[in-house]
């Protein structure tokens, strides 16, 4: 299949909760080469998720070993369905942006280590901790199955580096 | 001014006012009553004040004298001040920020030129600001400033090369002076 055209917002299908992948099939086999295919073509993408080509199942795809941020730590290409997070450590601040909401980015805070388990196309099940970028991109991937988008999480505005209190 | 020229609906409106609770919902009143879009803003406290910058529009052309009007009767009533610029069409559109974005963050104790010296230097070197703050913190006997601001560096320039150009204001100023990537992850 070609790569598919990422949806942005408002497109509905972005803030609905994505169904568990319950049997896979050659319909799920295919959606999973259309998320790899889309996220190669995406520049500089690490990662899609199943909602962004407009299907609302739980299965998103992440690849960080290509990039500057991630190359260090990662699991090279990663294909999950019905992931879940099981445990997560740390937090840090980083500046996202999202394919499907072009031209805006924001401050979001997320874990830097989660332990994730998830279905691969085999059928078999992985666990195992990602950490830095990758846990972010995990974690943002993630966050599409549950109709989360990044302006859900921002922390702080651009402006606002530092708090303004009182003045004497 | 050309007839024309007066009749472009994009304004810049700026406003500041003593901050109160108000200030915002007063000011985008009297836009949505006239029909204004908030294309773009930015608003934040200085100070005691509350400060507002906004890129206005209209669908249709549109005399700034109407906006005028309606915000001389808003400052009459609550003391904000307002500033209206008409705009040219490409005034309305965001430059495309093709390099490397970068925070640079410079503090120390206060003395006069830290904003100046710093930002000549990014000037010369074609650093662009796309953001800045100041703010003056620490103690009446030890002051002391603290500037952030973001910068798009252009084609060739690196963060560390950017960092070395700001060297000789570490030492000449005696501030701190730290420039880091905050390139957004596309996700």
């Amino acid at each position: 299949m070609p790569p598919q055209p990422i949806l942005t917002y408002p497109h509905p299908v972005l803030k609905k909760i994505a169904k568990p992948v319950t049997v896979i099939d050659d319909a799920i086999l295919a959606l999973i080469s259309d998320l790899l295919d889309t996220m190669k073509t995406g520049p500089g993408s690490v990662g899609v998720a199943a909602p962004q080509i407009g299907v609302s199942l739980r299965a998103c795809v992440v690849d960080v070993s290509n990039n500057r941020l991630g190359k260090e730590n990662n699991h090279g290409l990663l294909v999950m369905l019905n992931p879940e997070i099981v445990a997560r450590s740390g937090s840090a601040v980083m500046r996202e942006g999202c394919m499907s909401i072009p031209d805006y980015t924001g401050e979001v805070e997320r874990a830097t280590a989660v332990t994730v388990r998830f279905m691969v196309g085999t059928g078999k099940v992985y666990e195992f901790e990602a950490i830095g970028f990758e846990a972010v991109a995990i974690q943002h991937e993630m966050d599409h199955l549950d109709g989360i988008l990044f302006l859900d999480r921002i922390v702080s505005l651009k402006t606002g580096l530092f708090r303004r209190k009182s003045y004497n | 001014m050309t007839k024309k020229t007066e009749e472009l609906a994009h304004f810049a409106v700026t406003i500041i006012s003593k901050d109160r609770p108000g200030i915002v919902a007063d000011t985008t009143e009297v836009l949505y009553r006239l029909g204004c879009n908030i294309e773009d803003s930015s608003c934040t406290m200085l100070g005691g004040d509350f400060a507002m910058i906004l890129i206005v529009t209209h669908d249709k052309p549109f005399p700034k004298i109407r906006l005028a009007d309606e915000f001389r009767l808003l400052h009459e009533r609550t003391g904000l001040t307002v500033h209206l610029r008409t705009l040219h069409e490409d005034e309305l559109k965001h430059p495309s920020e093709e390099g490397e974005l970068c925070l640079i963050s410079v503090y120390g104790s206060d003395r006069p030129g830290i904003v100046y010296q710093v930002t000549r230097t990014l000037a010369d070197h074609k650093i662009n600001i796309t953001d800045l703050n100041t703010r003056l913190i620490g103690t009446q006997e030890e002051p002391v400033y603290v500037l952030m601001l973001e910068a798009v560096l252009p084609q060739g320039m690196t963060v560390d090369a950017t960092s070395a150009l700001l060297e000789t204001h570490r030492n000449e100023l005696q501030v701190e002076i730290s420039v880091r990537t905050i390139t957004p992850v596309s996700l």
